[in-house]
């Protein structure tokens, strides 16, 4: 390589110029970057719940991890790929939601999820407090009405529990089925929704008596 | 005229090491100590290496979450032995390649002008074009560079990066990006002097 002399003097007004380009103050990433999350009360005893600029991403019951926190971030961070950092504050309308009462503003964040997963999960969100729903019910709003496993694997994964209510989504026939946390809890929160379990119970199997003539 | 340069480069190399004790003590929080102190150098390098300034603070996040998921694997061996400060570089050039080759299938735009001209030229332009003005056309010119003339020259000489660590961004040795830093100079040199009459100089004086 050769520079001579010249070009090196030639060269330096532009090496001055390239060096007084001012980058407009660098916007504050970490908030791009890190996940929120805290411990909040809820219908389910405490839980964790975490949190981007986008809205609510991720929620386990504090029992799920048996109490510890420690294994929820690690969940959080295996799932999403992203660090956590403990917030002070929560969301708009996060605490009033785990009370139970509908969220007006509550955002939620539901990146990385395949289009499926997200149409099962706002079919979900569908479902009126006091209310249940087959999972064919659910299958058929996300506009694949054969794949009522596959709604069942997505709803086991459920982000966010509670405030997506996959526990109002049951069997054909009655009954409950299986919940993230535990039949037990599930029948507590539909019972707290004023839902008569046992007469779903009793209803003759195959028929979808949750399901009314006018959803969808 | 005369601006200072900072061979060194931030100060942030020189806390590279407590930087890496403190990602291996917790992985988070020395993170977020890491993006605090590289997100700077991180979103200037992205504003001229992206070919839309605006993109660049989508483009550093994801350096950053990049890192931050690969890090996840790495053993404190493996971290210790981290060039933090090239290495986040390093992912930053690759994701803005990448972004750039996804986004617009198109090639890119020809090197318009090769460098042979007068230094009483230069001076004249120098005289004559005032340094925001220049500042206005780098930010033009700089997109016209191939990629790799773009990238060291950005780094050596916009954000001050000692010649090493440029080398490890581009994965070359110490000569070769010395090569590239100054090709990169004089084709700039060029597109900003050979033809004054353009409207690229021309833009660059009545456009905002």
């Amino acid at each position: 390589m050769m520079i001579n002399d010249l070009d090196s003097v030639d060269l330096h007004w532009v090496e001055a110029a390239l060096a007084g380009l001012s980058a407009p103050a660098a916007p504050k990433l970490t908030g791009r970057i890190f996940g929120s999350w805290l411990a909040a009360p809820s219908r389910l005893g405490e839980v964790f719940v975490a949190f981007t600029g986008d809205g609510v991403q991720f929620l386990r019951s504090a029992e799920s991890v048996r109490g510890d926190a420690g294994a929820f971030v690690e969940a959080y961070r295996d799932r999403f790929g992203r660090p956590l950092r403990q917030a002070d504050q929560a969301p708009a309308g996060l605490l009033t939601a785990l009370r139970g009462t509908p969220p007006a503003s509550l955002r939620l964040d539901l990146c990385g999820l395949s289009d499926f997963e997200r149409d099962v999960l706002t079919a979900t969100c569908r479902i009126p407090a006091g209310q249940t729903r087959p999972y064919g019910w659910i299958a058929r709003e996300a506009g694949r009405p054969r794949a009522v496993r596959a709604v069942g694997s997505v709803l086991g994964r459920n982000p966010l529990p509670l405030l997506i209510p996959c526990h109002r989504v049951i069997r054909a026939d009655g009954r409950l089925g299986d919940y993230m946390f535990g039949p037990a809890h599930k029948a507590e929160l539909l019972r707290a929704e004023q839902v008569n379990i046992d007469e779903l119970a009793a209803l003759p199997g195959g028929d979808d008596p949750a399901e009314p003539a006018e959803c969808g | 005229m005369a601006l200072p340069m900072t061979p060194e480069g931030p100060q942030a190399q020189a806390t590279g090491e407590e930087l890496q004790q403190a990602l291996i003590a917790d992985l988070d929080s020395g993170f977020a100590d890491m993006v605090h102190a590289y997100e700077g150098v991180v979103y200037a390098v992205a504003m001229r290496l992206s070919r839309r300034p605006a993109d660049a603070e989508d483009l550093s996040a994801e350096a950053f979450l990049h890192a931050y998921r690969a890090l996840r694997g790495y053993d404190a061996q493996r971290i210790s032995t981290l060039a933090l400060r090239p290495w986040l570089l390093t992912i930053l050039r690759n994701i803005t390649r990448n972004a750039a080759r996804d986004a617009v299938r198109r090639p890119d735009p020809p090197p318009a002008f090769e460098p042979a001209e007068q230094p009483t030229t230069a001076r004249s332009v120098e005289q004559q074009v005032e340094q925001r003005d220049v500042a206005r056309e780098l930010g033009v010119v700089l997109a016209a560079l191939p990629e790799i003339q773009r990238t060291a020259v950005v780094l050596r000489h916009v954000v001050g990066l000692p010649t090493s660590e440029v080398a490890k961004v581009l994965g070359c040795p110490d000569g070769t990006a010395k090569s590239h830093i100054w090709r990169g100079l004089r084709r700039l040199r060029a597109l900003l002097t050979e033809q004054p009459d353009s409207s690229l100089l021309a833009s660059g004086r009545t456009v905002r």
